[in-house]
């Protein structure tokens, strides 16, 4: 039987971690027994499916990328590729001296973070105002889904056109008396990556709170509505740590989207990119695909992948989020 | 865990394998001598661009060159469509690197070098030009983006679309000008003229990112600056001539004032859009390709086309070392996969596709002005519209042949982009602009340095 | 606290929908009403704002669009029409459907038997294989592009199995490069459901495949519908692998899009109208099945269901 308190939160996220590590609720005194029940029947052939669609799909393609970075590889040697010639850290080294690789990565992390930490409360507000049902609610739930279903280029050329000189936001905004300026190039070419941004991935958040929502044990509602608790504590103290694993995902996975995030730049702002976002998706795109400089560009996006791997970590372990155990409050 | 060493062999073992297959041969050239090629049961592959202005008439196009061809040869031809030309060279990439893909590209003018530089399409040989119906066929300025060279050719030209200049005729008529100047200078006059109310002398855009390019390159070609040189490997982009050019085309927007404030963010297609609204006279660096946009806007019938001036601005007449190029050569090449199973059979099929008689009806139905000599000399009678175009057409010269003009265009490109804040607050110092063709130029010679 | 406790003890059923509780609604709600509204019409206007301008824009004429007009002087609802002969959209569509779907379906329910693992069970380099999933995350397409292509291709000449052109180069993409997301997201959800059930079920003597699909799956299905909708736009939205790994008959309706936005140099204007016509009837399979399938996303728990 499950304790159904205020504490229940903690009891109920505990269970998630580790199967065998911690002493699991309510259930003192038998952790030798559970590890040895775990490990005998552990169903590791359920991993296979997964696991051999990403080495061969994903992990060799990386191997060939790695392979290809160390070759001068162009249009000149692409055909046979193999016989390229081999100059082992050139390419990274005038990727790191000589392209505008660091100040891309520079742009790119920065409008990465400041986009997803903007769009989460933005999500996470969605999701709690459409948690329960009142009419139309079906309705509000799909529409809400739009900006994230419609194609980034899309979105882009949608953007494009109503921040054109003269457009119809320029229109808005002059008769509210505010002239921005120039919103596709330049300064302010940087905040309408973000904005827009912002406007299209909200509902990733939203959809995911949504899902984490749903594992809020509902006599948590009755107990805070007894104990007299007011929407805002009860909020804080009880729902947003069910929230905490969700909200933690959605955070990592939208930051490394927007670092990676290719066609919306490259169609709001087209190639060659203003100078203010010059982000490093469409820098690689460039490099491989227009100047046709293959060995670079894969030098260029490893040696970003490396970069961002590391912050990467070190946030996984800070909020434990791949093992999953959750401080203890 | 072994199961991990497993997995780590199974993938070292891929990349092995992968590895093995990375050296793509060529594909052997089957050589019927002699006669019409018989192609029964096979087919060829062809990828060309997918027309968004004529969809069904091009689907239609499709089905008449296979049935055609068919009749002629036996084989089928299977039509496969790109909808940029970024598509395109990508799929080109990815067919190259694994040696199987579309047996006939048709390839845009200005990426016929990169394709060539691959080395992976056919270079044609006499005996080629033979079997294409011979190489005097074609008009001559046509065959100029060809090859770096009359020997070592891959392009075959299949449609021409030169660049002119539409003009609002109202407009003109109104102004007492007969027809448009033919030097910049005399151009940059009657767009003043022409700047009164709420309409503008030109309409450019400078957000593009392809027309800035084509200013920039027929200015300086007519004062004599080829830009690139291919044979000595030298840049000229931080060169006088250039520098002239920069300042003409930025000079129009902001000190002579003949373009609309708002051009700056403007793409080829707002430039369009405010033409055919009437708010322009003068809508400079268009194809044939915009008739199907101007004849469904209120400009319909209100326009024509002219050649662009030939006369370098600054200057009266064109310099003795000046070019009088009037556009780059435009349109498509079509070039045939050295992979490719069904080389003479290509070969067939882009002979048929270039013969008078189906020039004539692509021209008639699609608007690309042919290639063909003949077929040219045919269309002219009774097409008022498109006589300037052809006669464009003949004024045209060549980007330079290398593998390093990708590079350069979007290095020329990218000192508008780069320039456009400092526009939009009033103007590009001297200084300014010469430190972005400085680096323009590094560019472009770091690119010539890699090129072979 | 008791009180709370004997009435829920072993009266919920597996899956219920939130509301049949006779509980007043104003306990389960998280947000005081005013401001529950505020969100709601706010968060509306910004999305259905730009809907609106592509609404205008998909009957407006192309130059009127290019030009900046928000109303259209004249209505062309023939865009509409127009859009299924410009380019194969019905093909494409259903292309899209086919092989999004698939990969939604295939993708959800792998990605539960691994994350099923990954959080239930312990064994060697299991934080490492959890890393890795996330460390996948962050390659960007344009690395994997050329490459992915090799592995295809030389799969076909090695062994003569032709893959590029096919369906299944797609569906194979897609599959992959969405199962390590999927995945975290049905981890993430997994971690959050009680133990208790499992046990129960172990001690009884079942295998982990009954318990998976007869336990698990049916609580986790706010978790897999979540990562299926991720997993099915991964593809509907895909350009960059679309356009190299399929031929005309297997082509997605989001690289036929593609045609309509091309710029031909030289003056002709890229057919907004259709344009913006086609993305709103591409958006529509997607909001449909979202419609359909977000019932499911209510919460499954059943806190009472251990005896």
């Amino acid at each position: 039987m499950t304790e159904t308190t205020l504490a229940a939160p903690r009891g109920a996220a505990a269970p998630g971690g580790p199967g065998a590590q911690d002493a699991p609720s309510g259930r003192p005194g038998r952790p030798a027994r559970r590890r040895r029940l775990d490990t005998r029947n552990r169903p590791l052939w359920m991993l296979l499916p997964g696991g051999i669609l990403m080495v061969v799909i994903i992990l060799v393609p990386l191997v060939v990328a790695v392979v290809m970075s160390t070759l001068d590889l162009d249009q000149y040697t692409l055909q046979s590729w193999l016989q390229a010639p081999f100059i082992a850290l050139g390419n990274y080294v005038e990727a790191v001296t000589s392209s505008p690789l660091l100040r891309s990565i520079g742009i790119s992390v920065s409008f990465a973070a400041i986009a997803s930490v903007i769009t989460l409360p933005v999500g996470v507000a969605a999701a709690l105002a459409t948690q329960n049902r009142f009419r139309g609610r079906a309705l509000v739930r799909s529409l809400f889904l739009i900006p994230y279903v419609l194609p980034a280029f899309v979105v882009g050329t949608l953007w494009r056109t109503m921040l054109q000189p003269g457009g119809v936001v320029d229109g808005m905004l002059g008769g509210l008396g505010v002239h921005p300026g120039l919103w596709l190039n330049g300064p302010l070419s940087y905040w309408t990556l973000i904005i827009v941004q912002i406007w299209t991935s909200w509902p990733f958040f939203y959809l995911l709170v949504v899902a984490g929502l749903q594992s809020v044990d509902p006599e948590v509602h009755e107990a805070c509505a007894i104990d007299g608790a007011t929407w805002w504590i009860k909020l804080r103290y009880v729902i947003l740590p069910y929230l905490r694993g969700p909200i933690l995902l959605a955070l990592i996975i939208a930051f490394l989207h927007n670092i990676n995030a290719f066609t919306l730049p490259f169609v709001l702002f087209g190639i060659p990119a203003p100078q203010d976002v010059d982000v490093l998706p469409v820098l690689t795109y460039t490099t491989s695909f227009q100047s046709f400089r293959f060995g670079l560009s894969a030098a260029m996006a490893i040696c970003s992948l490396v970069l961002i791997a590391i912050p990467l970590f070190v946030y996984l372990r800070a909020v434990k989020l791949d093992s999953g155990e959750e401080e203890q409050r | 865990m072994r199961s991990r060493l497993a997995l780590g062999a199974v993938a070292g073992l891929a990349a092995l394998g992968l590895a093995l297959t990375g050296c793509s041969g060529a594909g052997s050239s089957s050589t019927t001598s002699g006669g019409a090629v018989d192609g029964k049961g096979k087919t060829l592959d062809v990828m060309i661009a997918a027309n968004a202005l004529y969809p069904t008439q091009q689907q239609k196009w499709f089905q008449d060159v296979s049935a055609q061809f068919q009749k002629k040869t036996g084989a089928t031809v299977k039509f496969e469509t790109f909808a940029s030309a970024n598509d395109e060279l990508t799929k080109i990439q990815t067919s190259v690197l694994s040696g199987q893909g579309p047996d006939i590209y048709d390839l845009g003018t200005t990426f016929t070098p990169t394709a060539y530089s691959t080395g992976a399409f056919v270079k044609l040989t006499d005996d080629d030009w033979k079997k294409l119906g011979g190489r005097d066929r074609f008009v001559p300025a046509t065959l100029g983006i060809s090859g770096p060279d009359q020997k070592d050719e891959v392009g075959i030209p299949f449609l021409s679309r030169p660049f002119v200049m539409a003009y609002n005729k109202d407009l003109l008529a109104a102004a007492g000008i007969d027809k448009p100047a033919t030097t910049w200078d005399g151009l940059l006059a009657q767009a003043k003229k022409l700047t009164t109310g709420g309409v503008h002398g030109m309409a450019i855009a400078y957000a593009d990112g392809y027309d800035p390019w084509k200013f920039i390159w027929t200015m300086a070609m007519q004062q004599g600056n080829t830009i690139l040189d291919a044979k000595s490997k030298k840049a000229t982009i931080d060169d006088a001539a250039v520098k002239k050019a920069y300042q003409t085309y930025f000079g129009w927007l902001t000190s002579d004032k003949v373009v609309d404030p708002a051009a700056i963010g403007w793409k080829n297609a707002q430039a369009v859009a405010a033409f055919a609204q009437g708010k322009a006279a003068f809508l400079p660096m268009v194809s044939s390709s915009s008739q199907v946009s101007l004849d469904a806007s209120p400009m319909a019938g209100k326009y024509a086309y002219a050649v662009m001036p030939t006369v370098p601005p600054g200057a009266t007449k064109l310099p003795s070392d000046g070019k009088a190029a009037a556009t780059i050569i435009s349109g498509d090449n079509m070039v045939v996969a050295k992979y490719s199973k069904n080389q003479d059979l290509a070969f067939a099929l882009i002979n048929m596709l270039t013969s008078e008689d189906n020039q004539v009806a692509y021209t008639k139905t699609f608007g690309d002005l042919p290639t063909n000599a003949a077929a040219a000399k045919k269309i002219e009678e009774g097409n008022q519209l498109l006589t300037p175009i052809l006669d464009a057409g003949t004024k045209a010269y060549g980007t330079p042949f290398t593998g390093a003009w990708g590079d350069t265009q979007l290095a020329l490109v990218n000192v508008v982009v780069q320039s456009i804040p400092g526009l939009s607050s009033g103007g590009v110092s001297a200084s300014d602009l010469q430190a972005k063709l400085k680096t323009a130029q590094d560019a472009a010679q770091a690119a010539l340095n890699k090129s072979k | 606290m008791t009180a709370t406790a004997s009435r829920t003890a072993g009266r919920r059923p597996a899956a219920r929908t939130s509301g049949t509780r006779p509980i007043s609604s104003d306990v389960h709600r998280l947000l005081p009403r005013p401001l529950l509204v505020v969100v709601i019409v706010v968060l509306l206007v910004i999305v259905l704002g730009p809907v609106l301008y592509m609404l205008f824009a998909s009957v407006n004429s192309d130059v009127s669009v290019a030009g900046g007009a928000f109303f259209p002087a004249e209505l062309h609802l023939d865009n509409y029409l127009k859009v299924w002969t410009t380019v194969d959209l019905g093909t494409g569509l259903a292309n899209s459907v086919l092989i999004s779907g698939s990969v939604a379906i295939v993708c959800a329910f792998v990605a539960l038997a691994t994350a099923y693992v990954l959080v239930r069970h312990e064994f060697r380099g299991r934080l490492t294989f959890l890393r890795a999933l996330l460390g996948l995350q962050s390659i960007p397409g344009t690395l994997m592009l050329l490459p992915v292509f090799v592995l295809f291709s030389s799969t076909a000449s090695l062994l003569g199995i032709q893959i590029i052109g096919t369906r299944w180069a797609v569906f194979l993409t897609y599959l992959t490069f969405a199962l390590p997301f999927s995945t975290w997201v049905m981890v993430t959800y997994l971690r959050g459901l009680p133990k208790a059930l499992e046990e129960a079920a172990r001690i009884d003597g079942a295998s982990s495949w009954r318990i998976l699909t007869r336990i698990i799956m049916p609580l986790s299905w706010p978790g897999i519908v979540v990562s299926g909708i991720f997993a099915f736009l991964l593809g509907w939205n895909d350009v960059l692998f679309a356009s190299v790994l399929t031929n005309p008959d297997s082509r997605t309706a989001a690289v036929a899009l593609q045609v309509f936005g091309a710029t031909q140099e030289g003056g002709a204007v890229p057919l907004y109208g259709q344009m913006m016509a086609a993305s709103l009837i591409c958006a529509l399979p997607v909001v449909v099945l979202y419609l359909v399938f977000q019932r499911y996303l209510v919460g499954g728990l059943t806190s009472g269901g251990v005896k």
